[in-house]
C-alpha cells in the first residue's frame, strides 16, 4: 500500500492490525466501516502530533536523536501523561525481551570457537554424511530393483501356468477326438 | 461498582498489553514523514507505538460511552466526531474529523455563498 504512492503523507497503520484493536477493545460492538477509517487516520495524525512535539522538545536539547525522554515528555504536555506509566513498561518489557535473545546468541558465540573453525567443521561433516547418503540411496535402488524382478519372475510364473494349462487341454482334447474317432462302439464314459 | 469494574479492566488490559500490536516500522516510516524529523532512537520508537495503541483504546472507548450507539452496541462515525470535538486531548483531530453533513445542505451553503457574492 506504501509502495505504490510516492506520497509520505498516504502511510497509515494497516487497517487490519486496527480493526484487530477495536476488536478487543470493544467486544460485541458493531463498528461502521467509516468509523474504522476514521480511527486508521486518526492514528497517522496521533504519531505525527507526538513526533512533532517530541522533535521540538529534542530540538530544544540540542540533541539530535530523538530519545525516550524527549517523547514522554511531548506525552506529558500533549495531554496524555496518563499513558506514561504503561509505556514505560512495556518499554522495560521489549528491552528485557532483547537482552534474552542477544544473550542466547552471545552464548554461541562464546564457546571460544571462531567463524572459520565452525565452518571447517561443518564441511567435515556434510562429507561424512555424503557416502551415508549415497549407500542410502543405492540400497533402495537395489530393493525397487529386487521388488521389480520378483514381479516379473510372478508375472513368468503365471504366464508358464497358463501355457501348460493351454496345452494341457489342447492335448486332452485333441486325444479325445482321436478316442472318438476310433472307437464309436465303445461306450466310452471316460472323463476327459 | 465502578472501581471494581475498573480494577479488573486494568488486569485485563495488562496483561494483553505487556506486547505491541501495532507494526513499529510502519510508525517509523510515518514519523519521519513528519517535517524536520531527523533520527530517532529505537526505545523512544516503542514508546511512540504503544502511545498510539493506548490512544486508539481510548479514542474507542470515549467515543462509545459518550455516543449515541451505546445502546444498540454500536459505534459510528457521528460518535467519533462528537468525542472529538467535546474532548480537549481530541481537539488535534477535528481537522481530519469534520462532521458529516448532507450534499444537499452543502449545496444550499454555496448558492447562499454565492448570492450573497452577486449582491456584493
Amino acid at each position: 500500500m506504501a509502495s505504490s504512492s510516492g506520497n509520505d503523507d498516504d502511510l497509515t497503520i494497516p487497517r487490519a492490525a486496527i480493526n484487530k484493536m477495536i476488536k478487543e477493545t470493544l467486544p460485541n460492538v458493531r463498528v461502521a466501516n467509516d468509523a474504522r477509517e476514521l480511527v486508521v487516520n486518526c492514528c497517522t495524525e496521533f504519531i505525527h502530533l507526538v513526533s512533532s512535539e517530541a522533535n521540538e522538545i529534542c530540538n530544544k536539547s540540542e540533541k539530535k536523536t530523538i530519545s525516550p525522554e524527549h517523547v514522554i515528555n511531548a506525552l506529558e504536555s500533549l495531554g496524555f501523561g496518563s499513558y506514561i506509566t504503561e509505556v514505560k513498561d512495556v518499554l522495560q518489557e521489549c528491552k528485557s525481551v532483547a537482552l534474552k535473545r542477544r544473550k542466547a546468541s552471545s552464548r554461541l558465540e562464546n564457546l571460544g570457537i571462531p567463524e572459520e573453525e565452525l565452518l571447517r567443521q561443518q564441511q567435515e561433516l556434510f562429507a561424512k554424511v555424503r557416502p551415508v547418503t549415497t549407500t542410502a540411496a543405492a540400497l533402495v535402488v537395489l530393493e525397487l530393483a529386487r521388488q521389480q524382478q520378483a514381479e516379473l519372475a510372478q508375472q513368468e510364473w503365471l504366464q508358464m501356468q497358463q501355457a501348460a494349462e493351454q496345452a494341457h487341454m489342447a492335448a486332452t482334447s485333441a486325444s479325445a477326438a482321436q478316442q472318438a474317432g476310433s472307437s464309436q462302439d465303445e461306450d466310452d464314459d471316460d472323463d476327459i | 461498582m465502578s472501581t471494581h469494574t475498573a480494577a479488573d479492566k486494568d488486569s485485563a488490559a495488562s496483561a494483553n498489553n505487556k506486547t505491541i500490536s501495532l507494526p513499529i516500522s510502519r510508525v517509523r516510516l510515518i514519523m519521519k514523514s513528519s517535517p524536520d524529523v531527523s533520527s530517532i532512537n529505537q526505545d523512544a520508537l516503542f514508546l511512540t507505538t504503544k502511545a498510539t495503541e493506548l490512544f486508539v483504546q481510548f479514542l474507542a472507548v470515549s467515543s462509545f460511552n459518550n455516543g449515541s450507539g451505546k445502546e444498540s452496541n454500536s459505534l459510528s462515525y457521528s460518535d467519533l466526531a462528537s468525542a472529538a470535538e467535546e474532548t480537549d486531548t481530541f481537539h488535534f483531530l477535528t481537522d481530519i474529523l469534520p462532521k458529516k453533513i448532507l450534499a444537499g445542505d452543502y449545496l444550499k451553503t454555496l448558492e447562499q455563498m454565492q448570492d450573497e457574492e452577486a449582491d456584493n
